[in-house]
């Protein structure tokens, strides 16, 4: 029987990680508590799901983990009003639910024999996290040509997946970039602004596609780089954030123009969005 | 087709008939309004009217329905259930424009990626009954220029025709002959009907006066998202929301939970894009601060994106927003200048 898009799939909270040290994002990782619904539950970097409480509503967030970790899916979770505190307050082992996969996907086949730049500010990380950890799985590695990563915080302590990036640095299949605005005493990376930093790190726009994600502001100031650097609108992928209930195109709220973020999105080029009306 | 006549002071009495053992809706008098109803013992349905206040989406999707209900547990919480499939029902009374209605609605509701259940179980196991206008009730009745027609029986099963003396009905689709076995021996129509019906629906059609650019402004609604023309139909604008929840193709909804004690529900109700929440992000956020944003977007949603992704408008001329806008706000009238522009 078809599955009612509306109905939560059941899950259970398997792990919390606290992210940062303000303590307001934490990753959440659920476990299928059905093993059917796992198989069903197939998606690739740049979807999002609902994460579903009953009795406080639902919220859509990005998927954080990469499809070749098995097992288990992660979203990582600012806290900000009904939905994301509750998830905030519990424990490992409560039962809740989760509505997706939902929306499309990073451009994978378009990025497959390409080099790749990925740009992320502030917590908006988590998918292409999910795309970097699927990348560079073993049998995926080799579709893809460079990788280079520019990823920025405020201050050491709001940098996302610390251990991962821990990992990524040591290897010679990615070049990693990560910057804060401010560093402590601690701090041996980089120092500087997003747009700054991609400035100085100057990836060839040669057969090469940008995937750029962060606080509007972020990319107002870090788009002119990219085109400066020779990036047609054609190869700049963002992902979009608007209001949604539904994530399946019907209840009308997430539209830009024509398209619906949740049904159409909601990853975008930057040409794709200049077809658009600019109200997001 | 299959036709037949129906004797003019009969058919009330059959609908009423199909209602003891079927769920029928139709067009009942409520105090000063006509509304579309469940016709129960001892009511009337109407066969005469103008149209009804309400447009029957309602009865696919109703303003505010529970699409699951849960118990809330110390840790976590159990779905109890979805409601289950509901019962074969009739729809009667529909005028033409708002079948329509439904045939766009399902280009959004029975999108085969994601199929909306609750909306397609109850489309499938309606039967709608259309009284076409060959007398078109409003001034405000424009379906001429969005695609419709006073005769037209698309979206429809069963389709009553007004003949002076008798209604002739049209077994437009396998549902519709289905339920002509069930209203009995009938007298069969003329079968010279098709020519007749020609000079009727031409007739009807010139009845209509108001003509508004369809799809003509298409071109300039791709091009003029920020022209000043927006400007000039919000002002007066109360963002109560009328025009959208008296639309038979308006279909936005929200999702909210309601819990008493440890039973709590999911709920779907309508709502609005005319509503400065509908668009704002708990970031405080929100691409939509203005009524005159909400309009062009309302606007812009029938006229140019539903068109888009369909290749219709998302209008289908009833008139009920154009009389009913508590301060005569009028989408004809905002499309025949924007086509003067
Ligand atoms: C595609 C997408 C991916 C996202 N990914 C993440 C992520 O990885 N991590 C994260 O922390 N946040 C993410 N967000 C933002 C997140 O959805 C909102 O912060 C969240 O919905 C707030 O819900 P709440 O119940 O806590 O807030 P409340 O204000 O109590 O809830 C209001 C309701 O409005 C809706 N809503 C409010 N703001 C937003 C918004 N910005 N986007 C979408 N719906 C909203 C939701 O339905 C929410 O339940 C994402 C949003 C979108 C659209
Ligand atoms: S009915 Fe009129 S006043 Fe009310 S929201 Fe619609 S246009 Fe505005
Ligand atoms: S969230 Fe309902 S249409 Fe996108």
């Amino acid at each position: 029987m078809e599955r009612n898009p509306y109905v939560p799939i059941p899950v259970d909270v398997a792990k919390i990680t606290t992210e940062v040290t303000t303590k307001d994002i934490k990753t959440f990782r659920f476990a299928f508590v059905n093993k059917e619904d796992e198989e069903a539950f197939a998606y690739l970097p740049g979807q999002f799901a609902e994460l579903s409480i009953f009795g406080k509503g639902e919220s859509p967030i990005g998927i954080a983990s990469s499809p070749t970790d098995r097992g288990y899916v992660e979203f990582t979770v600012m806290k900000a009003g009904t939905v994301t505190s509750e998830l905030h307050n519990m424990e490992e082992g409560t039962r809740m639910g989760i509505r997706g996969p939902l929306g499309n996907t990073w451009p994978l086949e378009y990025l497959a024999g390409k080099n790749v730049v990925l740009v992320g500010g502030g917590f908006a990380f988590t998918t292409i996290r999910s795309l970097i950890n699927y990348m560079l799985y073993e049998e995926n590695r080799s579709r893809f040509g460079k990788i280079t990563v520019v990823y920025g915080a405020r201050e050491p302590g709001l940098l996302l997946y610390k251990d991962e990036l821990a990992l990524w640095e040591k290897r010679d299949d990615i070049e990693m970039n990560v910057t804060v605005d401010k560093g402590d005493a601690d701090w041996k990376g980089k120092e500087g602004f997003v747009p700054a930093i991609c400035k100085e790190v100057a990836p060839s726009s040669e057969n090469a596609v940008a995937l750029i994600c962060g606080p509007p502001i972020m990319i107002r100031f870090t788009l002119p780089e990219f085109f400066n650097l020779g990036f047609s609108k054609e190869n700049i992928f963002t992902s979009l954030e608007m209001r949604m209930k539904c994530g399946i195109g019907k209840c009308g709220r997430c539209n830009v123009g024509s398209k619906y973020v949740c049904k159409d999105g909601p990853v975008f080029s930057l040409a794709e969005l200049d077809a658009l009306t600019p109200e997001y | 087709m299959e036709t037949r006549l129906i004797k003019k002071d009969l058919l009330a009495g059959l609908i009423k008939g199909l209602a003891q053992d079927t769920l029928v809706y139709a067009p009942v008098q409520d105090e000063d309004n006509v509304l579309f109803k469940v016709l129960e013992k001892g009511m009337e349905p109407l066969t005469e009217y103008d149209n009804t206040k309400n447009a029957p989406k309602n009865f696919f999707f109703p303003q505010q329905e529970t699409l699951m209900r849960y118990l809330k547990k110390e840790r976590g919480s159990e779905l109890l259930g979805v409601p289950g499939v509901t019962a074969e029902a009739v729809l009667f009374g529909v005028r033409p424009c708002d079948a329509r209605s439904f045939v766009l609605l399902d280009n959004i509701f029975d999108d085969p990626q994601y199929r909306d259940p609750y909306y397609v179980d109850r489309r499938e196991k309606t039967t709608i009954i259309s009284i076409a206008c060959t007398r078109p009730p409003y001034t405000a009745c424009f379906c001429t220029s969005v695609g419709g027609h006073p005769l037209s029986s698309e979206g429809v099963d069963v389709s009553l025709i007004d003949l002076g003396d008798n209604w002739l009905a049209e077994f437009v689709t396998e549902k519709g002959e289905k339920l002509m076995k069930k209203l009995g021996d009938l007298p069969k129509g003329d079968e010279q009907w098709a020519s007749k019906k020609e000079a009727l629906a031409e007739k009807a059609a010139g009845a209509i006066t108001t003509k508004i650019p369809g799809k003509d402004i298409k071109p300039w609604l791709d091009e003029n998202f920020d022209h000043p023309f927006w400007d000039t139909i919000h002002a007066s604008c109360l963002a109560c929301g009328t025009c959208t929840y008296l639309c038979p193709t308006c279909h936005c909804f929200d999702i909210t939970d309601e819990i008493k004690k440890s039973d709590g529900r999911r709920v779907r109700s309508w709502d609005s894009c005319m509503y400065w929440l509908f668009t704002h992000e708990t970031s405080g956020h929100n691409p939509r601060t203005s009524q005159k944003q909400r309009w062009r977007q309302r606007f812009m949603h029938k006229f140019k994106y539903f068109v888009d992704n369909f290749d219709a408008i998302a209008c289908v001329g009833c008139g009920r927003c154009v009389m009913y806008c508590p301060v005569n706000i009028d989408i004809r009238k905002i499309a025949q200048d924007i086509s003067k522009l």
